[in-house]
């Protein structure tokens, strides 16, 4: 069955199947499998060089597996760790330049990228910066957009790279608000980090440790 | 490749330039000064020297203040583009792959980088022509000028295909400063071209037909058609082995 998992299982978003990654002759991956649900907020956790990054690179498609395969079935919305923003354009403009990659036209999905941005921005409480170059703003602020600009396609299936790391608590309070409220209309959420706060939240949490994947 | 794309990455490419004030500044600056040193330091003295793509051996006799305005103007041409083609392919490549995992396609990327380099070559091309006459008056102005852009081709193809092969930027100075030092800032001066041992070797560096073209231009009516083609052939060839290269390494696996 070659079919993608939203045609199987209407509800899985996100197939990882055996996926295996070696770098030499370190085998960083053995065996990793596991599903996600639409709706449901999963965590990925293990201890440094455990192959977080490396399965998160696979699963985003940066990286090629050694074995294995990965299916996805809905709209993929990424944030990277570090900031992967335009520091010499504005706010708006790298909404703008991420609207353009995503083929948001005027009326893509019902409102144009510019609406979306507005909501974002209001709900983010960054709107008076829209104009502002990057490079000016605050460290807080640049998270703030490096997130959005992830969720600018209002993707069914968010996947995020250490966000304790990357989010200071203004934006992880309001990431944790914007999750609840789009998880009921279907968002599924992937978090991969060395350690996960507020067990509650999630759905389920996931231990990466010896190269497979096991029940935290 | 969706030309919109194409359009957006030229235009924020270009917001980008157009805010780095001081590098936008030293672009036209640079060719400047490269210009007011010759005119100080040279004198008329005639020298005389082989022009190397004209079919029969043809020795022109020129001043020497000339002769290295016209190599002066094509050295700032090449090493400016290279240097901003090496910055516009290493900075943000972060964000540039961001960008592609989003849906850009690195076609799109790459041709919109291009697009603002050509647009950039245009511009520097233009304002080193508005301040050639004030120094001297070549016998075609136009087609020196050509040279001068074909220059800025070439060594920005040069440029982009460094920024592929090397992610840090000192290694991709390094190697532009290399092969620009030696190409486009001695051996096809031709001065030092005349006299060479090994001729063979020059005639294959990047800079061999826009420098051509732009000395044949300056200082004599001969046909400049096979320098012309020979610069946009280079030219080309190296932005092919630039994109295949840049494919590759912001490729995606699914």
């Amino acid at each position: 069955m070659n079919h993608p998992p939203s045609q199987q299982h209407p509800e899985i978003l996100l197939e990882v199947r055996n996926v295996r990654k070696a770098f030499g002759r370190r085998q960083v991956l053995q065996d990793v499998s596991f599903q996600l649900s639409r709706g449901q907020i999963v965590g990925i956790t293990g201890e440094n060089g455990a192959g977080k990054t490396t399965l998160l690179r696979i699963i985003v498609g940066l990286l090629a597996p050694d074995g294995g395969t990965v299916r996805g079935g809905a709209r993929t919305g990424y944030c990277p760790q570090e900031l992967a923003v335009f520091e010499t354009l504005t706010v708006r403009e790298n909404f703008s330049f991420f609207a353009a990659a995503y083929g948001l036209d005027s009326k893509g999905l019902g409102k144009s990228w510019a609406e979306a941005m507005n909501e974002l921005c209001r709900r983010f409480r960054f709107a008076s910066y829209q104009d502002a170059l990057v490079s000016t703003l605050s460290g807080g602020t640049k998270q703030k957009l490096n997130f959005s600009l992830s969720v600018l396609h209002d993707p069914g299936l968010l996947i995020l790279d250490e966000p304790y790391s990357g989010f200071d608590w203004e934006t992880y309070l309001q990431f944790w608000e914007y999750a609840a409220e789009r998880k009921s209309q279907g968002l599924s959420v992937l978090v991969v980090s060395h350690f996960v706060y507020d067990r509650s939240k999630f759905d389920g949490i996931l231990e990466l440790r010896e190269g497979y994947l096991r029940c935290a | 490749m969706r030309l919109k794309n194409v359009g957006t990455g030229w235009l924020m490419t270009m917001r980008e330039m157009r805010r780095s004030r001081i590098a936008l500044i030293l672009f036209f600056v640079i060719p400047t000064v490269f210009y007011a040193v010759i005119f100080l330091i040279t004198t008329h003295r005639p020298i005389a020297f082989a022009l190397a793509s004209v079919a029969r051996e043809t020795v022109v006799t020129v001043s020497q203040r000339n002769e290295a305005l016209v190599f002066i103007g094509l050295a700032a041409g090449g090493v400016l583009t290279s240097f901003l083609a090496l910055h516009l392919t290493q900075k943000h490549a972060e964000v540039n792959r961001r960008l592609i995992l989003c849906g850009y396609r690195t076609t799109e990327l790459l041709a919109s980088k291009f697009l603002a380099l050509l647009t950039m070559i245009a511009l520097i091309g233009c304002y080193v022509g508005a301040i050639t006459p004030l120094f001297f008056r070549p016998q075609r102005f136009v087609l020196v000028l050509l040279g001068f852009m074909m220059a800025g081709y070439v060594y920005g193809a040069y440029g982009l295909l460094v920024g592929a092969i090397f992610r840090r930027e000192l290694e991709g100075i390094l190697f532009i400063v290399l092969l620009a030092n030696l190409d486009i800032g001695w051996l096809q001066n031709p001065i030092y071209y005349a006299e060479a041992q090994n001729k063979a070797i020059i005639r294959h560096l990047p800079a061999y037909f826009p420098s051509q073209l732009s000395m044949v231009s300056a200082f004599s009516d001969y046909s400049v058609l096979q320098p012309l083609l020979g610069s946009l052939a280079y030219g080309t060839a190296l932005l092919a082995a630039a994109l295949f290269l840049y494919s590759r390494r912001m490729r995606l696996w699914k």
